[in-house]
């Protein structure tokens, strides 16, 4: 899931000063799923907003709406009916939700409320850890199943570094080294021989390097 | 300012806190008229949305009364509540509410005295912050 | 001594006495569905408990807990209740009974009369008024939850009946009022008509008669109570000052030879004493002292040792082992003297009192024994109703059953579990056709709202003065009349009063509304009886809405009326709004499972099982031993020469061979879910330990207790040191033995009252008598010692212990820091103590030691079974059960029930009514066939869930999960209603019903819609 979490509510404020009516929009998927913008938090933040605005003397009218899934056209067609009475857009949603809107409604300013975080699990209630980085050549096969990539501070392909200390990584205590956890999964798994395997550099072009990225499936394009 | 009268939203859990509220009456205890209360299964039913919209919508300070800890008659719902108060006191700060007009208090339901007691120091306590920004402002603004 | 196949006729039971008991076997027999007369002679129910102030052991106040009990009492729809009414001709059989009853003349209108108090405050002297001390409590009622909740009218003493007439405004004296006589028939009926507390004005010795600051315990109390004379204040009778000093004298009435007095024990005064005291010290600390004189301190209850200490050792309360012969005033003072013989001296002392409490002992009052002349049963010597042995309630007369102080002397709990315990076997005479009398209310359909416009209606309850006395209640009706939608708009008097439900429901149905409005009292105690107002009315019962204005406003704001008009406005307008939006619901209603789970198969367990089973419940009774009959086959007579194993043997034959009880051996208990009504319990059975599961609506606890053998005494370890029951099995087994002993040393409390095991075992001191007095029979010469700390031979044991002492058994008190030693000497065993009267230490060579060791908890299966049924214990390892004074059997966890000696040590015939109680309590439970969870459940809307499982991790009971159509689900039969999972829900995708987020919304917006 991609997960997100409220951007400070002075950002917020900051940038909505301009105006009176705005358009709230919620999205029912991966927000929704790690509590940053659903139902819910639509309502929270529309109501946090409107008293934001009536302390300093002013009103905002906030049209609260969460859309199926933000990031699918024929979803985020469904604004239409309201967007002309908006002079702007908020979206809770991750940043494809918010560039669906922008790209929809050319005439319309739109806003981020959330700042969209990582590709993550939860690892149990309100908790959230990164997992994946979207790199475009997965090697979990090679790691026991534990992305370096996504879990190791310093993205290392061939780990640890020196920093490693019991188990965890000295850029915050609080984080394991992955390199650690996969060395532990695989004796787990008698796969030590795989440890010992260097793991050649990565070509970066399947991740940013290349470019914006684009998939395409021959047998499902229109 | 000086003649101001709080209006205060107590949620209050059946089991408990709703029930110390009628003690107080069949003991008779006074406390101010300013807290009014709000029926709810438990404290844990209180979302963070209910207590937001009572200020929207003009109160000047919210509390959520629960069971004594352990006491809670669905295992841990005075828990939850106590964690989403404090989660919303921190909000009311970032938008320069206050967050101390937001609480959680713990009663069981034969402490009518704490219950009259609590409605006294809620009352106290608002009185001394003054009138909720947003409705004064609102008042401003229509008088404005 | 009942016969269980004659053809039953009627399928009422009448119950005669409103206290405690009688309340108790009503209500098990209402919610058992059995039709029942109640009558009380009084003009309100309650009996004597009403007039306690506080009870033990928890010094809780009794009203608290007793009135929701009446109240219940008055609601239920099987009940008749008729105070002021006595028996007055009896005919008939059991099944078919035919009595006349007479109904004195009350002059109130029950119907009408809102007992706002009026009549008494004009006219005191035409208003009846008993309890203790005559001085008049604040109120004329009895106490002021009085049910019927009405006055009555001494008109005889009324001299201006005219006036009286007028001033009730509810038009309800009734100055020709009349006895009334009315023949009812009944199938059974049940005894609960309580004792009289013994008199002792007759004592002269004592100066009850002549000195008012001599008191009995029971006027005591009332100085104490809050509602009693002195409202509260701890003043002495005589010149209002508060007493610095207070003595409490034991056994005044009981235990005694005296003329009128009786020989038995009391039973409950010890621990009425001790409460007193405590109180007493609770209140006033160091600054006032108190002292109880007694014979025997017996605290024998369940937990009561514990109390006993806490009043030595906590509250500094002096116990003093003397019989003081004499209260005198002291002359020069005008305190009261005792003068008494302390339990370490030779001489006398003299001290003063400012106040001296007799503790009066309870007696059958001469109106019962008519009663009991005229009902034909049986009356033992001290004139209580004869039961025997195995029949703890039953009379002699079938179909006649007894509970409570007219059975023996008792404490509350007793009386709770004989109340059931009767109120079952009554039951169980009736079982043949009585289940078709189901007299539930019928409702009328309900009409279908959804598409009518909103039609409010708003009544506002005056409810005496308690609303309209502090706020205009008619202008709080005009003004609920200017709110959207609300059609009707008045104030009625009492609301909850049955002509004022009539005009709401007429109201409803001229009007055609279709949302009612209460303002009136709380929610808690009133929704039910006006959500049934609508029903009758054609609505769904969730149409309704209670602004709580009397127990959150007018009597919280009452020193600040105006302020209470504005919040009661508020209150008004937020359950306007908020009703607006209120839905149709249906109850979640499911089928009762009816099976039963009896876990011990003791005598307690069989006969628990065989009174369900004979109820035509399937009943499922578990043993974790190989064979029925527990502790029970090793005891062989009673105390009263009963046979015990002819019994027990009978009673598990008829167990083993009832077509509807399953023995289940060897089981052991490794699991359990439900909720009541829906139990599945899971077992292992040894020896193959294979798992099995049942299903069953209600499980009762029979596990029973370990008799105890401490390492004491050279017990196990010489062949002469045996327990009580060891000697039991020898009298029976090998006479001949015991004809050759020649000196035989019993010694009680072995391993009971003492730190490993603080309270008292209750048994012993009657089973070391009992055994005394069979080895007397067989040998007349031999020299027997009972070496005691405080003999507990509460009730009528009192009298075997006479009897002993009669017979030459020698009874020694030993104190708890100098108990006896003993040697072994070859075959024999040196006993010494210390005997306190030639005060030196006296040796016993001895050729059989007895020692009276007790019970102890099964703490092993208390602790597995406790864990597993999520069930407290008490400290030393019993169930510990739901109240300890009014729901002895009924434990914290609905639909458990806990009987015999896993609840705490008691005998057979104790046991086996506590299992008829449990009994009791299980079957009205099962009364029910369907179990009503309400209708605050969560439910999902399906579109809306985005399944990330928040709610499925939220729940404190597990009870979401993600359905294969992959949203949340939520099971109704479930759900536990809190609504947690509503308000965690990040997609909004939960609305817990009752509370939906739009009803909280219309709330707040009712409240504060005008303070923008």
């Amino acid at each position: 899931m991609i997960t997100a979490e409220r951007k400070p509510m002075e950002e917020l404020i900051e940038c909505l000063k301009p105006y009176h009516r705005i358009l709230l929009v919620g999205c029912n998927e991966c927000v929704t799923v790690c509590a940053a913008g659903g139902r819910k938090e639509v309502g929270i933040l529309s109501s946090a907003l409107q008293m934001a605005f009536k302390t300093e003397g002013k009103n905002l009218e906030v049209k609260e709406i969460t859309l199926e899934r933000q990031c699918d056209p024929e979803y985020v067609e469904e604004l239409v009916t309201h967007i002309d009475q908006a002079e702007a857009v908020m979206s809770m949603a991750c940043g494809c939700g918010v560039q669906e809107i922008a790209r929809r409604f050319k005439d319309k300013p739109v806003y981020p409320a959330v700042n969209t975080t990582f590709m993550g699990a939860s690892e149990r209630q309100g908790v959230w850890a990164e997992r994946c980085q979207g790199c475009g050549e997965c090697v979990l096969g090679l790691t026991g199943g534990i992305c370096p990539i996504a879990r190791c501070s310093k993205q290392l392909l061939n780990g640890p570094c020196g920093g490693s200390t019991n188990g965890k990584c000295e850029v915050d205590p609080d984080i394991d080294c992955a390199w650690q956890l996969i060395w532990d999964r695989l004796k787990a798994l008698g796969l030590e021989d795989r440890y010992e395997e260097n793991i050649p550099a990565k070509d970066w072009r399947t991740g940013r390097g290349g470019g914006p990225r684009k998939i395409i499936r021959e047998d499902l394009v229109k | 300012m000086e003649n101001f009268e709080p209006t205060i939203v107590a949620f209050c859990c059946h089991y408990c806190a709703y029930t110390a509220a009628d003690m107080a009456g069949s003991k008779r205890l006074c406390y101010p008229s300013n807290v009014k209360i709000i029926r709810v299964p438990c404290s844990g039913k209180v979302d963070s949305i209910h207590i937001l919209k009572a200020l929207e919508m003009g109160a000047d300070g919210v509390y959520v009364a629960g069971c004594l800890e352990g006491d809670c008659h669905f295992k841990n719902g005075n828990i939850e509540a106590s964690k989403r108060v404090a989660y919303i006191k921190k909000l009311l700060d970032e938008i320069n509410i206050g967050g101390e007009r937001v609480e959680m208090v713990l009663m069981s339901a034969g402490m009518g005295e704490r219950f009259a007691q609590t409605a006294v120091d809620m009352t106290e306590k608002i009185r001394k912050l003054g009138p909720n920004p947003v409705k004064s402002a609102s008042k401003a603004d229509h008088a404005a | 001594m009942q016969d269980q196949n004659m053809l039953k006729q009627n399928h009422t039971v009448l119950v005669i006495g409103g206290g405690v008991a009688g309340i108790r076997a009503a209500m098990d027999l209402a919610e058992s569905k059995r039709d029942v007369v109640l009558i009380d002679k009084a003009y309100s129910i309650g009996g004597l408990m009403t007039q306690l102030d506080r009870t033990f052991p928890t010094n809780n106040c009794d009203l608290c807990t007793l009135s929701p009990n009446l109240s219940e009492s008055g609601r239920q729809l099987h009940i008749e209740l008729m105070a002021m009414t006595q028996v007055a001709e009896v005919q008939g059989e059991a099944g078919n009974f035919k009595l006349k009853l007479i109904t004195e003349p009350r002059f109130i209108d029950l119907e009408k009369c809102t007992a706002c108090g009026d009549c008494f405050n004009k006219y005191p002297e035409c208003v009846r008024f008993t309890p203790g001390l005559d001085h008049r409590a604040p109120t004329c009622m009895r106490y002021p939850q009085a049910i019927p909740h009405a006055f009555s009218i001494d008109i005889e003493k009324c001299k201006d009946i005219d006036g009286l007439v007028k001033v009730c405004k509810a038009d309800a004296i009734l100055p020709e009022d009349t006895q009334k006589v009315q023949e009812v028939d009944v199938g059974a009926i049940v005894l609960a008509p309580g004792a009289e507390v013994f008199d002792p004005g007759k004592l002269d010795s004592l100066g009850y008669a002549t000195n008012p600051d001599v008191v009995t315990s029971l006027e005591y109390e009332r100085i104490l109570s809050a509602s009693g004379p002195t409202q509260g204040e701890l003043v002495r009778p005589s010149d209002g000052k508060q007493p610095d000093k207070i003595a409490w004298i034991q056994c005044v009435g009981s235990r005694s030879l005296h003329e009128g007095a009786a020989s038995y024990c009391s039973s409950a005064c010890c621990m009425f004493a001790l409460k007193e005291a405590i109180v007493t010290k609770e209140r006033f600390q160091d600054s006032i002292e108190t002292a109880i004189f007694y014979m025997d301190m017996r605290t024998f209850g369940k937990d009561y040792e514990l109390y006993l200490n806490r009043a030595k050792n906590d509250f500094d309360i002096r116990l003093s082992r003397s019989r003081p012969h004499s209260v005198l005033r002291n002359p020069e003072t005008a305190s009261l003297s005792i003068t008494y013989t302390p339990d370490d001296s030779n001489t006398n002392v003299t001290e003063d009192f400012d106040m001296v409490v007799l503790s009066t002992g309870f007696k059958v009052s001469q109106d019962v024994q008519d009663l009991a002349v005229k009902l034909g049963i049986e009356l033992n010597e001290h004139h209580f109703a004869k039961t025997d042995s195995f029949s703890p309630v039953a009379t002699s007369k079938s179909g006649i059953y007894v509970c409570g102080m007219f059975e023996s002397p008792k404490d509350i709990p007793e009386t709770m579990v004989q109340a059931s315990a009767a109120a079952f076997c009554a039951s169980k005479d009736l079982s043949v056709t009585a289940e078709l009398s189901e007299s539930v209310e019928e409702f009328p359909p309900e009409r279908d709202v959804s598409q009518e416009p909103l039609r409010i209606g708003v009544f506002v309850c005056d409810c005496g003065l308690n609303i309209g006395g502090v706020i205009d209640a008619k202008g709080l009706a005009d003004y609920a009349g200017t709110l959207p939608d609300v059609i009707v708009s008045e104030m009625i008097g009492h609301g909850c009063s049955r002509e004022s439900l009539v005009h709401i429901e007429n109201t409803i149905i001229e009007k055609n509304l279709n949302r009612v409005v209460i303002g009136g009292c709380s929610p808690r105690t009133h929704e039910t009886k006006f959500q049934d107002a609508l029903r009758r009315a054609g609505l769904n019962k969730y149409l309704v809405e209670i602004a709580n204005i009397r127990d959150q406003d007018t009597w919280v704001h009452f020193d600040h009326p105006d302020d209470a008009f504005i919040k009661a406005k508020e209150l008004i307008r937020m359950a306007t709004i908020s009703v607006a939006l209120s839905r149709p619901l249906t109850d979640n209603i499911f089928p009762m499972n009816k099976d039963v789970l009896v876990v011990g198969g003791g005598v307690t367990g069989m006969n628990a099982a065989l009174g369900m089973a004979d109820m035509g419940f399937k009943v499922y009774l578990a043993e974790r031993s190989g064979e029925l009959g527990g502790v029970a086959k090793k005891i062989h007579k009673t105390i009263e020469g009963d046979d015990v194993q002819a019994y027990v043997k009978d009673l598990i034959n008829k167990t083993m061979q009832h077509d509807r009880i399953e023995v289940i051996n060897n089981a052991f208990i490794v699991d359990h879910t439900g909720m009541p009504g829906m139990f599945k319990t899971g077992f292992q059975i040894a020896p193959q330990m294979f798992y099995r599961q049942i299903e069953h609506g209600v499980t009762i606890l029979a596990t029973g207790a370990l008799p105890n053998k401490p390492e004491e005494y050279l017990l196990g370890e010489h062949k002469n040191v045996m327990t009580q029951l060891d000697m039991d099995a020898m009298i029976e087994n090998h006479p001949d033995e015991i004809k050759g002993l020649t000196n035989i040393v019993m010694i009680q409390c072995v391993g009971s009252r003492c730190p490993e095991n603080p309270n008292c075992s209750r048994i012993c001191c009657q089973s070391a008598i009992k055994n005394a007095l069979r080895i007397r029979e067989l040998n007349s010469t031999a020299k027997i010692f009972i070496l005691y700390r405080d003999m507990r031979t509460y009730g009528f044991y009192e009298d075997y212990y006479k009897k002993a002492r009669e017979l030459g058994v020698i009874f020694v008190r030993y104190g708890a820091d100098e108990p006896p030693e003993v040697q072994a000497v070859g075959e024999q065993l040196k006993v010494t103590f210390y005997d306190s009267i030639l005060r030196r230490n006296v040796s016993v060579y001895s050729d059989c030691l007895c020692l009276s060791t007790g019970l102890i908890a099964d703490e092993e299966s208390s602790e597995d079974l406790g864990r597993i049924f999520h069930i407290p214990k008490t400290i030393d390892n019993y169930f510990l059960e739901d109240h300890i004074k009014l729901r002895p059997i009924d434990l914290s966890v609905p639909g458990f029930f806990v009987a015999g000696t896993a609840h705490a040590p008691k005998t057979i015939r104790e046991c086996i009514a506590q299992a008829q109680a449990a009994a009791s309590r299980a079957h009205s439970m099962l009364g029910r066939d369907t179990l009503n969870l309400g209708a605050a459940i969560a439910r999902v809307e399906g579109e809306k869930c985005a399944a990330c499982l928040i709610c499925v991790r939220a729940c404190p009971f597990s009870i979401p999960f993600i359905n294969e159509d992959g949203y949340s689900e939520i099971d109704p039969a479930k759900c536990h209603g809190c609504g947690i999972c509503a308000a965690v829900c990040p997609a909004k995708a939960i609305q817990l019903m009752q509370y939906e987020d739009d009803q909280i919304m219309a709330k707040l917006t009712g409240l504060l819609e005008r303070v923008n």
